[in-house]
């Protein structure tokens, strides 16, 4: 008889399973808040050492104007007189006329510094991201300009037609804290 | 009103001729590519001015010398035509004949060097000196000229030793025994003397034969004539893509004086070899940009092997020879006058 009571019916069986179920369905939920909370969201950014240059992400976002844009590391800059990201490769005079500018919407500003020094920001309402200036300065200078994605604008699609059309392979998803690839910047931790 | 035949005759042959007209049209119209002709803006391209005038080069390659170097650096000529080619952690040394001589091993990676008229060699680390003999053997090591020095060439002339610093964009002027006699180019615009522009690590310098100094101002694309004491006597060059000026950010790169005081330049973005004047009006050019395109190159992003931006350098010796040091062939290539 005492054997009988130890054993366990076919009831409770179920019933602590169940309760067991229970217990570990909570627990995988409550962790997957947590990890939820924890874990960084991603997005999609271009590698600018593996960018080419293409003048695809131009044209392939979805956004009627790409959001793609270039960027500039003053820190690696010459601040040089003669920009090849910014001058045509043969231009008239080195000033701001139209027809020495690259950039065929005039997006890059030239400000003069100091003798001989001129700084060169990019208007970003008016860059289409199609890399030209980024060529033109790889070509002869120090690759100061970039292009990266501006994520005050990116819609971060979850199949982003940039990424699927990049002949480079350039895209990839890196954590939104850390949203930017820099050139000339060490990526720690 | 009655059609003669003669009427007749020419109203059949303008309606067959507006027919077959109109054919021709729907044809062209329908079979031609209708891409634009206006070329696409926002492609970067500078291939039209890679090509070179084939009447404007005048020099021939006629050997190589295999440096043996992973990464060769520098090269000099010593007044007995040895040829000195600095790379990896040695300095490998060749008769005129390419027949190797001997070799220095070094503790650190060369960046450039010189040969004295006493036949010492100067060789350039990042940030100091070491002088060796004919022979050899260490006769002096510097202290460092300081941490952010970057050492980018180096002339000697008697108790002088001039430095390029392009860190510090200045020249520093040295006695043999390592003692800062004082500095050349920094900006005075009382003098007239604009300052070195450097924007990459290219900022070379020589000492022509009329005793003066001649410094490369990268980023003017100037070549600057110096006393020892810094007084800037005259400056050429001209900016533009063209193949008589310096284009880019930062050119000529390096560059030799002949013994006749002609100056050999060579650049780097489009890599091509010219020789001026010793008042600088260009003469000739000894390697144009197809003397490169299987090595140096012109940037291409696609090629993930890209080398555009590796500089090329130069020497040369008593017999006008021209010595390219092409860092991706990691060759000594010997160019000599056609004629």
């Amino acid at each position: 008889m005492e054997e009988e009571k130890d054993k366990l019916s076919r009831r409770d069986f179920v019933r602590s399973s169940i309760r067991g179920a229970c217990l570990l369905g909570l627990g995988g939920i409550l962790g997957l808040f947590y990890n939820r909370a924890r874990a960084d969201d991603l997005v999609w950014q271009l590698d600018p050492y593996k960018c080419i240059q293409c003048g695809k992400c131009a044209d392939n976002c979805v956004l009627e104007i790409s959001a793609v844009k270039c960027v500039h590391n003053f820190s690696l800059c010459g601040y040089c007189r003669l920009c090849t990201g910014y001058f045509n490769p043969q231009p008239n005079a080195l000033n701001t006329g139209a027809e020495n500018q690259l950039c065929p919407l005039g997006a890059i500003k030239r400000n003069f510094v100091e003798d001989p020094y001129y700084e060169y920001t990019i208007d970003e309402s008016l860059c289409i991201g199609c890399g030209k200036c980024v060529k033109g300065c790889y070509s002869f200078g120090n690759g100061s300009l970039f292009l990266q994605i501006r994520h005050d604008r990116c819609l971060n699609c979850n199949d982003c037609s940039i990424a699927r059309g990049c002949p480079s392979n350039a895209f990839k998803r890196i954590p939104a804290s850390q949203a930017y690839v820099f050139k000339g910047v060490e990526q720690k931790g | 009103m009655k059609l003669s035949k003669t009427n007749l005759f020419i109203g059949i042959v303008i309606t067959v001729a507006i027919v077959i007209s109109i054919i021709i049209i729907l044809r062209t119209a329908m079979t031609t590519d209708n891409k634009t002709t206006i070329s696409n803006v926002f492609i970067y391209d500078i291939k039209e001015f890679s090509k070179t005038d084939p009447n404007l080069v005048k020099y021939k390659e006629i050997s190589k010398i295999k440096t043996g170097f992973q990464n060769p650096y520098a090269v000099a000529t010593d007044p007995s035509d040895r040829i000195y080619i600095a790379g990896d952690k040695s300095i490998r040394i060749l008769d005129s004949q390419d027949k190797i001589l001997s070799e220095i091993k070094l503790s650190d990676t060369p960046q450039c060097l010189t040969i004295a008229n006493d036949g010492s060699i100067y060789v350039g680390m990042k940030e100091h000196l070491e002088v060796y003999n004919p022979g050899g053997k260490l006769i002096t090591k510097w202290n460092s000229l300081g941490q952010n020095v970057v050492i980018t060439a180096i002339a000697v002339s008697g108790n002088d030793v001039f430095i390029s610093d392009a860190s510090g964009k200045i020249v520093l002027r040295y006695d043999t025994s390592g003692k800062l006699k004082g500095t050349i180019g920094r900006r005075d615009p009382d003098k007239g003397v604009p300052g070195f522009v450097v924007p990459s690590p290219y900022f070379d310098l020589a000492i022509a034969p009329d005793g003066l100094l001649r410094v490369v101002n990268p980023g003017l694309h100037k070549i600057e004539t110096y006393t020892y004491d810094g007084d800037l006597e005259s400056s050429w060059g001209d900016t533009s893509i063209d193949i008589k000026g310096f284009s880019g950010c930062c050119n000529p790169v390096n560059i030799a004086v002949f013994s006749d005081g002609r100056l050999v330049t060579c650049e780097k973005g489009i890599p091509r070899v010219k020789i001026y004047s010793s008042k600088g009006i260009f003469e000739s050019v000894v390697a144009g940009a197809e003397s490169f395109a299987n090595t140096v190159g012109i940037y291409n992003p696609a090629d993930t092997k890209d080398d555009s931006t590796k500089a090329i350098d130069i020497a040369v010796d008593s017999k006008k020879r021209i010595l390219i040091l092409d860092p991706v062939e990691k060759t000594v290539r010997v160019f000599v006058t056609k004629s």
